[in-house]
C-alpha cells in the first residue's frame, strides 16, 4: 500500500498502520471536544421566562438619563413611565385631567388657571405643587431655543404659582393647542424641584407609576413600580428593558421567550415577522388604530398635474386595496384622506376617490390627454402624460410602492417616471418643489392635524410646494392661520373642515395607507395601545393567570 | 529588535491624521444630514427652526475646515466629543463597548487557532483521502458562507428549534459558543486549507528527507521539521485573520445582540453618528496597526532566517 499523506509520494512506505490508530485518536478527540463544548454550553442555559412580577420589554437603545425636558438620548416611552403631565391626550383628540384636575381658560384664550391634584408627591417624598410645576416651567422656558419647535413655549407670556394647588399660565396670543401641547410627552412634565439643575435633572425623579432602579449600559434598564404613586398601580412590579437594536434578533428574543412583549412600529418589528408569529401563534397580536398616514404629495405647481382633471385621475387610477394587502401585510389600513378619522377634526365624511381605472381614463379624456390609435401613452398638444414619481432610492418600502403606482398609472396611459435619488436629494426636492408626486408621511397624534397643517404655510416643506399651484392657496393659508388662534370650537370646526375639503377635492395628496404600531405578547394581558405612538400603556398590563 | 518596533510605531501618528481627515471628509460627502437623524430620534418634527437649532447643538453650523481642526484639536487632548445619540463622551463609551468585542473576538482567534491547526494537519497527513476530503469539503462550504447567514441559521437551528442556547446577550459560556462559531469559521476554513497545503509543501524539502533518513520518529519529523516551517504562513495569515474576526463582528454582534463596539457603530451608520464613527475609525486601525506589529514580531521570532537579516543589516 503505497505511503499517501503528508510524505512525499516516492517515500517509504510501512507505516500505514500505526498512522491508522493515530488518525482515529485524532478524530476521536476532535468529536470530544466538540460534543464537550456543546454539552457545557447546553447545561448552561435554561428557558426562562421573566421571573413573577416582571415583564420584559426590549428597545433599540438605553432609555437615556431620563431628563423631562431634554431629547435624544433619552426615550420618550420611558419618559412617559417617570414623569406626568397636566392634563393627558385622548384618543380622538380629547383632553382629559391628569396632575391638574380642573382648568379655565378666560375669554380671550390668553389665560389658563388650572387646579393642581391633591396627595400628589414625587418618588423621592417632596410634594407636587404649584411650586414645583413652576420651576419645571422656568427650566423649559431657560432654554427656549432647544423647544423652538414647540409654538406653545414660543407663546408662554409667564407662569405664576397663585397658591400652592393653583397655577396661572399667561399667553402670548390666544393659541387653541395649548392644552395638546401641555398633554405631550415632552417637554413640559415634572421633575423634582431638588434634582432640577441649569444643566439638566441630576437623577430622574417624577410623579409617574414607574421609577428607573437601573441601568446597564448597552445591556438593560430597569424601572420598578412607585410605590407611593396616586394613582391605580400597575400590576406588574418590575419592567426589565433590554437593548435590542435589531428588529430580526427582537423576533427571535421574543420567539425564545428572552422578552415577552414586542410593542410600536416597522422599527420594532418587521411586518414579516408580525404576520409569521399572527399565522403561527407564537404569541398575542394586535395591531393599533391609524397613528399616522403614509401618503404622496402632488404637485399642483408642475405640468401635467396642475391640472385638477390629472391629479384626480391619478388618485382614481391607484388600487390602494392591493398595495395594501400585497405590499403592506394587511397591517396598514387603507388611506382615503390626508388624516383618519379617529383624529381631531378629521371625521368629515369626504367621499372617497375610489379606484376606478376607467373613471381615471374618462377625467384624462375629457381634460384632452388622448390616447393616440394604437399607442400607449396619451398625448396633448403634443406633450406625453408624463410625471416624475420621486422616492428615497435605498428605501425598499418606498420603492415597491412606488413600482406599484407605476404600474397603476400605466394601465391608464399615464408615464410616471421613478426616481430614485439619496435621502437628502429627495429632501431637496420636497423644499423646491421638484417633483410631480413624492412621499411623505403625516406627523401623527397628537400633532395632526394641528401642527402639520401648520407646516403647510412654510414654503420649504413639499405640502406648501405640493399646494402652491391652487388657485385659492392664499385663502387655504389664511383659514389655516385663523384656525389656530381661534377661541370659539364651531368657528375652528367649521375652520378645519374648510380647510380639509379643499384639500381634499383639489386631490393634492394621494393618501395611501394609516401608519399603525403593533404588538406582540406572550403571557400579558391587558395589551392595549395609546392614544400617541410613543406612550406604552404598561400600567393596564398584567400577568396572565 | 526594539528599533524595528520603535520604527513601526512611529508611522502610526501619520498614519491616524490621514486617516482622521479621510473619515472626517467621507462621512460629509455621505447622503443626509446628522440633524435631521436627531430630530427624527427625537420625534421633533422636522421644521426649518428645528433643523437650524438641532444643527448648532451638533456643532454641524460651522464651516467644514473650521469643525475638522476643532475636533482634531480636541481629539489630540483625548476628547473625541459628545454622540450625537448618546450624548456621553465617545471614547466613553468605545471603551466601555470594547471589552466586550475583544472578548468575542480573542474568543474565535482562539477558536480559529485551536481547530484549524488540526485539522490542517489532518488533512495533510491524509492527503487525498477521506479526512483530506472531509476538510476540503468544510472549507468549501465555511469559505462560501457568509458569517451573519450562519449566524441566523445556527439562531434558528440551536436557539428556536432545539432551545440549547440562548438566541443574544452576553453571559456565561454558552452566550459565546454561537457567535464565535459564526464568527470563526471562515478564517478557520482558511486556516486549515493554507496548513495542509504548507505543510506537503514542507514534507518534500530536502531538511525533512534527512530528517527521516536519520531515522527520526514520525512524530518528531512532523512536529519538529514539517510543522514548524509550515507554521509561518500560518501566522502571517493569522494576521489577516484578526482584522477579518474583528470586521466579522460588527455583523455578528448585531445578530446575537452582544453589546461591543461593533453593534454600537453599526447603530452609529444608521443614525449618521460621525463623532462615534470618527473615533471607531482610528480606534480599529490602532487595534489593526498594533496586530500586524505583533504579527511581524512574532514570525522575527519564529523564523531566524528574518531575524538574522534584519539584525544583519543593521
Amino acid at each position: 500500500m503505497p505511503a499517501r499523506g503528508m510524505r512525499p509520494r516516492e517515500g517509504h512506505g510501512g507505516r500505514a498502520g500505526r498512522k491508522g490508530v493515530r488518525m482515529t485518536r485524532w478524530r476521536m478527540g476532535l468529536i470530544g471536544a466538540a460534543a464537550a463544548l456543546l454539552a457545557t454550553a447546553a447545561a448552561g442555559h435554561a428557558v426562562a421566562a421573566s421571573p413573577k412580577g416582571t415583564l420584559t420589554y426590549s428597545w433599540t437603545g438605553n432609555v437615556g438619563p431620563l431628563d423631562p425636558h431634554r431629547y435624544a438620548p433619552n426615550q420618550m416611552f420611558a419618559q412617559a413611565m417617570v414623569y406626568e403631565p397636566l392634563v393627558r391626550y385622548r384618543d380622538g383628540g380629547a383632553i382629559e385631567p391628569w396632575l391638574a384636575t380642573a382648568w379655565t381658560v378666560s375669554p380671550d384664550g390668553r389665560t389658563y388657571d388650572f387646579t393642581l391634584r391633591e396627595g400628589v408627591t414625587f418618588s423621592d417624598g417632596t410634594p407636587f405643587d404649584a411650586a414645583a410645576v413652576k420651576a419645571n416651567f422656568d427650566a423649559v422656558l431657560a432654554d427656549r431655543a432647544r423647544h423652538d419647535w414647540l409654538e406653545l413655549v414660543a407663546q408662554i407670556r409667564s407662569v405664576e404659582a397663585l397658591d400652592a394647588r393653583k397655577l396661572r399660565l399667561t399667553l402670548k396670543d390666544p393659541y387653541y393647542p395649548t392644552l395638546l401641547e401641555l398633554a405631550l410627552i415632552r417637554p413640559v412634565r415634572f421633575a423634582a424641584p431638588s434634582v432640577l439643575t441649569p444643566d439638566g435633572v441630576t437623577k430622574p425623579v417624577g410623579t409617574g407609576p414607574w421609577m428607573l432602579t437601573g441601568t446597564k449600559k448597552g445591556e438593560y434598564d430597569v424601572f420598578t413600580r412607585n410605590p407611593s404613586y396616586w394613582g391605580p398601580k400597575p400590576a406588574y412590579e418590575r419592567i426589565v428593558v433590554k437593548v435590542i437594536p435589531d428588529p430580526t434578533a427582537r423576533a427571535v428574543a421574543f420567539e425564545t421567550g428572552e422578552i415577552d412583549l414586542i410593542y410600536g412600529g416597522t422599527g420594532q418589528i418587521s411586518a414579516d415577522s408580525f404576520t409569521r408569529f399572527k399565522a403561527r401563534g407564537t404569541g398575542q397580536t394586535a395591531v393599533s388604530a391609524p397613528l399616522a398616514t403614509r401618503t404622496m404629495a402632488i404637485n399642483s405647481g408642475r405640468a401635467p398635474t396642475n391640472d385638477l382633471a390629472v391629479r384626480k385621475a391619478i388618485n382614481h387610477a391607484v388600487d390602494k386595496d392591493a398595495i395594501v394587502a400585497k405590499l403592506l401585510y394587511g397591517l396598514e389600513p387603507k388611506a382615503d384622506t390626508l388624516f383618519a378619522a379617529n383624529f381631531p377634526y378629521s371625521d368629515l365624511g369626504l367621499t372617497p376617490y375610489a379606484y376606478d381605472p376607467a373613471r381615471a381614463a374618462r377625467l384624462l379624456d375629457e381634460a384632452g390627454w388622448i390616447l393616440p390609435p394604437g399607442g400607449k401613452l396619451r398625448v396633448r398638444d403634443g406633450q406625453p402624460l408624463r410625471v416624475e414619481l420621486c422616492f428615497i432610492g435605498n428605501d425598499a418600502r418606498e420603492r415597491t410602492l412606488a413600482e406599484a403606482i407605476q404600474a397603476n398609472l400605466k394601465a391608464v396611459g399615464f408615464d410616471a417616471q421613478l426616481v430614485g435619488e439619496e435621502e437628502n436629494a429627495i429632501e431637496a426636492r420636497q423644499k423646491d418643489g421638484r417633483f410631480g408626486l413624492i412621499f411623505g408621511d403625516t406627523w401623527g397624534a397628537p400633532y395632526d392635524p394641528h401642527s402639520f397643517v401648520g407646516s403647510m404655510r412654510v414654503p420649504t416643506h413639499a405640502d406648501y410646494q405640493a399646494q402652491r399651484g391652487l388657485p385659492m392657496k392664499t385663502e387655504i393659508d389664511a383659514t389655516i392661520s385663523a384656525v389656530l388662534v381661534t377661541t370659539d370650537e364651531t368657528t375652528r370646526r367649521a375652520l378645519y373642515r374648510d380647510i380639509l375639503t379643499t384639500l381634499h377635492e383639489q386631490a393634492v395628496y394621494l393618501p395611501l395607507s394609516h401608519l399603525t404600531a403593533m404588538a406582540v405578547s406572550r403571557g400579558v394581558e391587558g395589551v392595549g395601545f395609546g392614544a400617541s405612538a410613543y406612550e406604552i400603556p404598561f400600567g393596564a398590563m398584567r400577568p396572565a393567570p | 529588535m526594539l528599533r524595528f518596533i520603535a520604527g513601526r510605531l512611529l508611522t502610526l501618528p501619520p498614519l491616524l491624521l490621514a486617516v482622521s481627515a479621510g473619515v472626517f471628509l467621507l462621512l460629509r460627502l455621505g447622503r443626509g444630514d446628522p440633524a435631521l437623524d436627531y430630530l427624527r430620534l427625537s420625534n421633533i418634527p422636522p421644521t426649518d427652526a428645528a433643523i437650524a437649532e438641532a444643527q448648532r447643538l451638533l456643532g454641524l453650523d460651522r464651516p467644514l475646515a473650521e469643525q475638522y481642526l476643532s475636533w482634531l484639536w480636541q481629539a489630540l487632548h483625548l476628547d473625541f466629543g459628545l454622540s450625537y445619540v448618546t450624548r456621553q463622551p465617545v471614547l466613553d463609551d468605545l471603551l466601555h463597548y470594547l471589552p466586550a468585542t475583544l472578548q468575542l473576538g480573542a474568543a474565535a482567534l482562539a477558536v480559529t487557532l485551536a481547530v484549524s491547526l488540526p485539522l490542517g494537519v489532518w488533512a495533510a497527513r491524509h492527503r487525498d483521502r477521506m479526512p483530506d476530503h472531509l476538510v476540503r469539503a468544510l472549507a468549501f462550504v465555511g469559505v462560501s458562507i457568509p458569517n451573519f447567514w450562519l449566524g441566523f441559521l445556527l439562531v434558528l437551528l440551536f436557539a428556536v428549534t432545539l432551545n440549547w442556547l440562548p438566541p443574544l446577550g452576553r453571559g456565561g459560556w454558552s452566550h459565546m459558543v454561537m457567535p464565535v462559531a459564526a464568527v470563526s469559521l471562515m478564517s478557520l476554513c482558511i486556516n486549515a486549507r493554507l496548513l495542509r497545503a504548507s505543510m506537503l509543501e514542507t514534507a518534500g524539502q530536502r531538511h525533512v528527507l534527512y530528517a527521516r533518513l536519520r531515522g527520526l520518529p514520525e512524530r518528531r519529523v512532523v512536529h519538529g521539521h514539517i510543522l514548524r516551517n509550515a507554521l509561518l504562513p500560518i501566522v502571517t495569515a493569522t494576521g489577516m485573520h484578526i482584522g477579518e474576526l474583528l470586521g466579522g463582528t460588527l455583523v455578528i454582534e448585531n445578530i446575537f445582540g452582544w453589546p461591543g463596539v461593533g453593534r454600537y457603530a453599526v447603530s452609529a451608520i444608521h443614525n449618521r453618528d460621525y463623532p462615534v464613527l470618527q473615533c471607531f475609525t482610528l480606534l480599529m486601525t490602532v487595534i489593526f496597526v498594533l496586530c500586524n506589529l505583533a504579527v511581524d514580531v512574532l514570525y522575527a521570532w519564529l523564523d531566524p532566517r528574518i531575524r538574522l537579516a534584519r539584525e544583519a543589516a543593521r
